[in-house]
């Protein structure tokens, strides 16, 4: 497995020093950072932490949420063993990856699971590094055959950019990874109770005061996995958002789960996750999942990667 | 089966950098990521998709047999974050790519992480260094 060192600020001084110089390396592009996004007009980069880190901002606007937010570059953006407060690890930063657990078993900050949770998620074979990683080819995850990512596993794996619109009655929520769209209505409906279930559910938002806009969710289809980690949902789902704005270039997401058909308790999926405002002119580059391209990556290098053993 | 290769430990900055998350949908299931395989020979393709790029190398072993190897990466948008673009790689280009081999010992090997902080794996294509 990968050895950590023991000295974490070593770590992190090391990671710290060695961005600036892998970035300023780069031949073929020009290098990801906050003046470097400008210049590229098209598939715009994602600026590195080093770059905003610190940086001043001017005040939160009252009651707007709206533009192009960029999560990927905070390290937990892509959140491939799971919902950032809970990743499927037995050990802190990407240890506790050495897979093939059925349950969580002596992970860091386990979810608390009812009898239909836990069977539920025993049957999640998840690819994703984590205690429960089975090789990608005898995985079952719904996301790696190309079905929709559905919500709120868009938030709570590949957070990447997003662009929310808002409008007199809806935000509109673009959501680059996989290409998801959802509409937050804001027109003071309620929710419907005994939906048809949707992947992306349905949600309704509105101002708790004039830098924080809350929305919830029902109607969720649970084919849907919650995160990278197979953590699985009931159509008794509901999701809170909370929308932080902070100041003008920063906001914080918080994402809690309820659902007491599978968890004895609710969890924070994300909590005070930091978004940053990206320019206007920021062109989100295309990140669609196709199923021919699937399965010739896993006909190629998919099943050529399996333990001996396990071959189909 | 696979023509031997030199197995190298990978040491020093995988160690200092080795606390952050080293990949996003492989890893230790799948590939030994502590060690190095350096891949060299010609490229046969180069697969710019999802839900993973990957390059198809020929290897020519002692003997002169030739092992057809496949390096894995990331998402083409990840890859697109440090640099990598469609035309990073053509048939016919001469690499040295250094790759953590796959556990079941099958001429299959992995980049790592696309994360801009994680140490980057030497890359070497038609005699120029493309990351260190």
């Amino acid at each position: 497995m990968s050895k950590c060192s023991k000295l974490p600020l070593i770590a992190l001084l090391a990671g710290m020093t060695i961005a600036p110089i892998v970035v300023s390396a780069q031949s073929a592009q020009p290098a990801a950072g906050g003046d470097q996004a400008k210049q590229r007009v098209w598939d715009s980069l994602e600026p590195i932490k080093p770059s905003y880190a610190g940086k001043k901002s001017g005040p939160a606007p009252r009651r707007d949420i709206s533009g192009i937010w960029d999560a990927a570059e905070q390290d937990g953006g892509r959140q491939p063993s799971g919902a950032l407060e809970h990743p499927a690890l037995t050990a802190p930063r990407g240890q506790g990856v050495e897979g093939g657990r059925p349950d969580e078993t002596g992970i860091m900050r386990p979810l608390h699971y009812t009898p239909l949770g836990l069977e539920a998620l025993k049957a999640n074979k998840p690819s994703g590094p984590s205690v429960r990683q089975v090789p990608a080819a005898l995985a079952n995850d719904p996301v790696d055959q190309c079905d929709p990512i559905g919500f709120p596993r868009m938030e709570l794996f590949e957070l990447r950019t997003i662009e929310l619109v808002q409008t007199s009655t809806q935000v509109v929520y673009l959501n680059q990874f996989y290409g998801n769209f959802r509409v937050i209505w804001t027109d003071g409906r309620e929710l419907p109770t005994d939906p048809e279930l949707r992947w992306n559910g349905y949600s309704v938002g509105k101002w708790e005061d004039d830098y924080t806009f809350v929305v919830e969710t029902v109607g969720l289809n649970p084919r849907s996995w919650l995160d990278h980690a197979g953590r699985p949902h009931s159509e008794d789902l509901r999701v809170e958002e909370r929308f932080h704005r902070v100041d003008h270039d920063n906001m914080e997401l918080t994402v809690t789960i309820y659902d007491p058909k599978m968890y004895t308790e609710p969890w924070q999926g994300l909590n005070k996750f930091p978004l940053h405002l990206q320019p206007p002119g920021f062109d989100i580059s295309e990140l669609l999942c196709s199923p021919i391209d699937y399965a010739e990556y896993n006909k190629q290098v998919g099943s050529a990667v399996l333990p001996a053993t396990d071959k189909k | 089966m696979i023509r031997k290769l030199r197995v190298i430990i990978f040491a020093g900055v995988a160690l200092l950098a080795a606390c952050v998350p080293l990949f996003a949908h492989h890893g230790g299931a799948t590939y030994e990521t502590d060690k190095s395989v350096i891949v060299k020979g010609t490229v046969t393709e180069f697969v710019w998709s999802n839900p993973h790029v990957f390059v198809k190398v020929d290897v020519k072993g002692d003997n002169g047999n030739v092992v057809h190897w496949i390096v894995e990466a990331q998402n083409p948008v990840s890859m697109m974050q440090i640099g990598w673009s469609k035309n990073t790689f053509k048939a016919g280009d001469e690499v040295e790519i250094d790759a953590m081999p796959a556990k079941n010992g099958n001429p299959v090997g992995f980049l790592g992480s696309s994360s801009p902080t994680a140490p980057r794996r030497r890359i070497v294509i038609n005699g120029k260094q493309f990351q260190p």
